[in-house]
């Protein structure tokens, strides 16, 4: 087994026994930094991996949210059932979004993601019926066998793992191969006979079925879902957080979620001025660690051992 | 190397600072409020006015012997973010009771934080009715805001005293509380007077900037008035751009929102029409009686303004009901304060107060008036003005 | 409801001066992302410090006649400078950076003025009243129109028009249309491109620092505003199509008119109407409605 493989393992087993200590806190934010660390690796597939910048990305972590809570609150599903279809409606959506999306390249990508997230915002603002309007849906409860904080947070820690792990999968397979060579260079690939457009929309696939499980993930975690799940500031974050930990690892954004959370809840604390403090936390990284805190400390482990 | 380590020393002192502080003995109240984005022009007095009640408490030796001590948290304008502040104070800083919210939505969204995990709440600024009404009222949930059940009936009550006006149209923030208030206000005003009519409704999107298209639709189906919910910051907006059409000098105009409160009639300045009928939770000039004008004395103090607020008796009261509760309970314990927090009655900014125990929801009422331009102050002021009673008004 | 042609009419010139609005901001959004290729998050925040800082000036100025007027130009002109400090000093360090970086730049740029806005000017609703000229309304077919509006109507397409006649017949116009083609070859003629970058970046933040400034006597200045202009802002610039002047325009009055005329029809999904809009131009026509299918 690789180094990095017995590292992965240390840390699950840490996180695992969390709940030991007895610190609601640590539950708390560890849940909270799972599920935006599954919804910043699956961004990255599309960023990091194809090269397609989604600014749009909080569609299917809200698609994810509404599609559970409606499924089953309104549908009255059964928890497995819904949390399945959970992740195809994200899936679902991304095909429907992408189809168009994926004709354009760079900046025109990112300008049509970000509007099709503002459509599905508007949608789910104006049905008032169906979504609850600005006040949104609430009384999401847990399922009965994860009736309690500790269980959700081993129930999110499984999810996230399985779905990292599959995400690992897809990135090391053919496939991913495929999908950095496009982001490397899209003419020359499809020049050697590869369709980027269906690699890529598969790709958004993808990154949307795992968006959605995380947003769904959410939806039980907070108990109560909003329209603003869906809003531009949302994608603006988890992209800051897949920058912060560094876009060009695979765990890079978990660590960037990681640390972007628990900095807001500190810094909050003590002032209210924190999109100030995280708009220059951003200048910073963009001009000084342009590889992330991952990108960072590889590169430090590099120069302290040169001959590696 | 060297970076390396500073970065790890840094990382291990965050992560000793966030450990929760062992051993306090402080009965902690978090606070979340809106206080950046528009709606923060309301949301700081509010905490300022919590905070002036801490301080009091704090003063005289705080409750049972224990300090209060007060965290004031920015949750902007979405319910989203007050869920979010909300669960972060519960679970990090352990919070003892939660206080505050401003939108409807953040009420609604802070009161299923409460139900959930069990923690008192009392919304100082929310009104949408359905908070403390079945299906959406529990056990955890209390309110010594006004609703906008007895604001819209208020409104009636003014409305209807004017003969003249026959044809209503109303204009509201199209979000829960602009239909919440006016769905009180059109049934207790026909309810008054059986022959007006609703010949016009328009619903602007909360936040709207162009109110223009609204107004002209809303002229041209001619009413002799217009109930409108639009608060603060909006209602401004509307008034600037309805003034130049001679909009208020033709149509009579009913204002739920606290456009009768001072940061809005300073916020407008020359904009701010005379002559329309408003509401607001506190005026420094009125009533004339020895507890109101304590009340002024120690607002002015505190804040070092002179004049103070309106809206500092809304976090002060909030914070007066649950220090009392936690007073005569004789301890923090949630459900022994909840049992004395049912029925309390208060001295509160707007005198006696108290909380109806049968719907969690103060019987608290609002100064209305009509706006005057008068030569004491540079902004107009309600005058005259009365406070119009919730009690007789509620089910 | 039944509605006279007059109100109709009138409900068609409030679109018409929203469009106006929309237009002048929309505008430096897309000719700062014609020619820099970056896509300005930051724009709604110059909007912002242009209302803002012309409320600044007014209180500085209000002794002197015209005062609204030396405002809004001191205003304009002090937060297009803003502008292209910012361009000199940070912004131009990313050009060779991927997009994704410029991108979250300028956001980070949104969060920074917005708190540095509530550092200086609080949270309070400022208001500036309208000069003394342009207060009041007219008749227009028996109805009374702010004059204001009518100003704002006039001025929309004349500085549509001069802008259209700067970038066709002076030598600066010229390179600025050419950097957006193509700015390598520009550079290799011995243009100075780092500078032009500088001036459309200062003209860009300009539009949207007078949007702000002329914005102000009509609406309240308060905190928020910035990310609630961005939006429309946008929505127009992909209509019109991303660079494309004339489409931003077009855009703009498409997106002002039927927002207003839909409050006549159906005054709940006004909003609605623009996204459909938004996405029938995108699934048709990906690159706007004037803008160029051509894929940089």
């Amino acid at each position: 087994m690789s180094r990095q493989n017995w590292v992965l393992i240390a840390v699950l087993v840490l996180l695992a026994l969390v709940p030991l200590t007895g610190s609601r806190y640590y539950v708390f934010l560890l849940t909270d930094v799972l599920i935006f660390g599954l919804f910043a690796v699956s961004l990255n597939l599309l960023l990091g991996y194809t090269g397609l910048v989604s600014f749009g990305q909080a569609a299917y972590f809200g698609i994810g949210a509404y599609a559970y809570a409606l499924l089953i609150k309104k549908a009255g599903l059964t928890f497995g059932v819904a949390f399945a279809l959970t992740g195809l409606s994200g899936a679902a959506a991304a095909l429907i979004i992408g189809f168009f999306c994926v004709r354009l390249t760079k900046i025109y990508f990112a300008m049509l993601t970000l509007a099709f997230s503002q459509i599905v915002w508007a949608i789910i603002f104006k049905w008032n019926s169906l979504t609850g309007g600005d006040t949104g849906i609430y009384g999401i409860d847990f399922p009965e066998f994860i009736g309690s904080k500790t269980k959700f947070y081993y129930f999110t820690l499984i999810v996230v793992v399985v779905s990292v792990f599959l995400l690992r999968r897809i990135v090391n397979s053919p496939f991913g191969r495929i999908l950095t060579t496009i982001r490397d260079n899209p003419e020359r690939t499809e020049s050697i006979g590869i369709n980027v457009k269906l690699f890529q929309l598969l790709a958004f696939i993808v990154s949307g079925f795992f968006s959605a499980i995380s947003g769904g993930l959410f939806a039980i975690f907070n108990h109560s879902i909003f329209p603003d799940f869906c809003y531009w500031p949302i994608s603006a974050e988890v992209l800051i957080m897949t920058l912060l930990g560094g876009m060009y690892s695979f765990f890079g954004p978990m660590v960037g979620a990681g640390v972007l959370l628990y900095l807001r809840l500190e810094v909050t604390s003590y002032t209210q001025y924190w999109p100030f403090i995280l708009g220059s936390i951003l200048v910073l990284l963009l001009f000084f660690f342009p590889g992330g805190i991952v990108g960072f400390f590889q590169d430090q482990i590099k120069k302290w051992r040169p001959s590696k | 190397m060297k970076r390396l380590l500073v970065i790890t020393t840094i990382c291990m002192v965050m992560v000793a600072f966030s450990l929760p502080a062992m051993g306090a003995k402080d009965i902690v109240v978090g606070f979340p409020m809106y206080l950046s984005g528009g709606g923060a022009v309301f949301g700081k007095p509010s905490a300022e006015g919590a905070k002036m009640l801490v301080k009091e408490v704090n003063d005289s030796g705080g409750v049972l012997g224990r300090k209060i001590k007060l965290l004031v948290r920015d949750c902007k304008n979405s319910p989203d973010e007050a869920t979010r502040v909300a669960k972060e104070m519960i679970n990090k800083n352990n919070i003892d009771f939660l206080v505050g919210g401003l939108t409807s939505s953040q009420g609604l969204a802070l009161s299923e934080v409460a139900k959930q995990e069990q923690i008192l709440y009392i919304a100082p600024i929310s009104k949408v009715a359905g908070m403390t009404e079945p299906p959406r009222l529990h056990k955890y949930v209390f309110r010594s805001a006004a609703n906008s059940k007895t604001e819209g009936r208020s409104g009636a009550v003014l409305a209807a005293k004017n003969k003249k006006w026959k044809r209503w149209a109303t204009i509201g923030p199209d979000y829960s509380y602009g239909h919440s208030v006016t769905a009180a206000f059109i049934p207790w005003l026909k309810k008054l007077r059986p022959d007006v009519e609703i010949v016009h409704q328009a619903w602007p999107k909360l936040g709207e900037s162009d109110y223009m298209p609204f107004i002209n639709v809303v002229m041209a189906s001619k009413p002799d008035a217009v109930f409108g919910s639009l608060w603060g910051g909006h209602f401004i907006n509307f008034a600037k751009q309805a003034s130049p059409l001679g909009f208020f000098k033709k149509i009579g105009f009913v204002s739920a929102g606290e456009a009768g409160c001072l940061e809005a009639v300073k916020g407008a300045g020359d904009d701010m029409p005379a002559g329309i009928i408003s509401n607001t939770y506190d005026t420094f000039y009125y009533p004339d009686t020895p507890w109101h004008k304590a009340w002024v004395k120690q607002c002015q103090a505190f804040t070092g303004e002179k004049y103070p607020s309106s809206w500092l008796g809304t976090g002060y009261d909030a914070m007066k009901f649950l220090t009392e509760a936690i007073k005569k309970a004789g301890t923090t314990d949630t459900d022994a304060v909840i049992k004395a927090l049912e029925g309390l009655t208060i001295n509160s900014s707007v005198g006696k107060l108290k909380m109806r125990a049968k719907d969690h929801q103060a019987a608290r009422g609002q100064y209305w008036g009509t706006l005057t331009k008068v030569p004491e102050y540079p902004f107009l002021i309600l005058k005259p003005v009365e406070y119009i009673d919730a009690e007789k008004l509620m089910e | 409801m039944n509605f006279d042609f007059s109100f109709v009419a009138i409900q068609f010139l409030y679109g018409l001066t929203n469009a106006m609005f929309i237009f002048l901001i929309a505008s430096g959004l897309s000719i700062i992302f014609g020619v820099l290729g970056v896509l300005n998050f930051a724009h709604g925040s110059l909007y912002m410090l242009g209302a803002y800082t012309t409320y600044q000036c007014v209180s500085f100025f209000v002794d002197s006649p015209g005062y609204f007027w030396w405002a809004v130009i001191v205003a304009s002109v002090t937060v297009a400078l803003l502008g292209g400090i910012i361009e000199r000093l940070l912004l131009r360090r990313l050009y060779q950076h991927e997009q994704i970086n410029q991108l979250l730049f300028t956001y980070a740029l949104v969060l920074i003025l917005s708190d540095v806005a509530r550092f200086i000017w609080g949270v309070d609703q400022l208001s500036v009243s309208r000069p003394a000229v342009l207060k009041g309304a007219v008749e227009i077919f028996g109805q009374y129109f702010p004059k204001y509006n009518i100003f704002i109507i006039f001025l929309g397409p004349s500085i549509a028009f001069l802008f259209w006649f700067f970038m066709l017949r002076t030598r600066s116009g010229r390179m600025i249309r050419a950097a957006a083609l193509d700015r390598e070859t520009l550079g290799s003629l011995g243009v100075n491109v780092d500078r032009l970058f500088t001036v459309v970046f200062v003209i860009g933040s300009w539009l949207a620092a007078l949007g702000g400034a002329l914005v102000s006597p009509v609406v309240t200045i308060r905190p928020g505003m910035d990310v609630e202009i961005i939006i429309n802002a946008f929505i127009v610039v992909v209509i019109g199509g991303l660079g494309s002047f004339w489409g931003t325009f077009l855009a703009a009055l498409m997106v002002g008119t039927v927002y207003s005329m839909g409050i006549l029809v159906f005054p709940r999904l006004s909003m609605i109407f623009i996204y459909v809009i938004m996405v029938l131009v995108l699934i048709i026509r990906p690159w706007g409605l004037l803008g160029r299918p051509l894929q940089r």
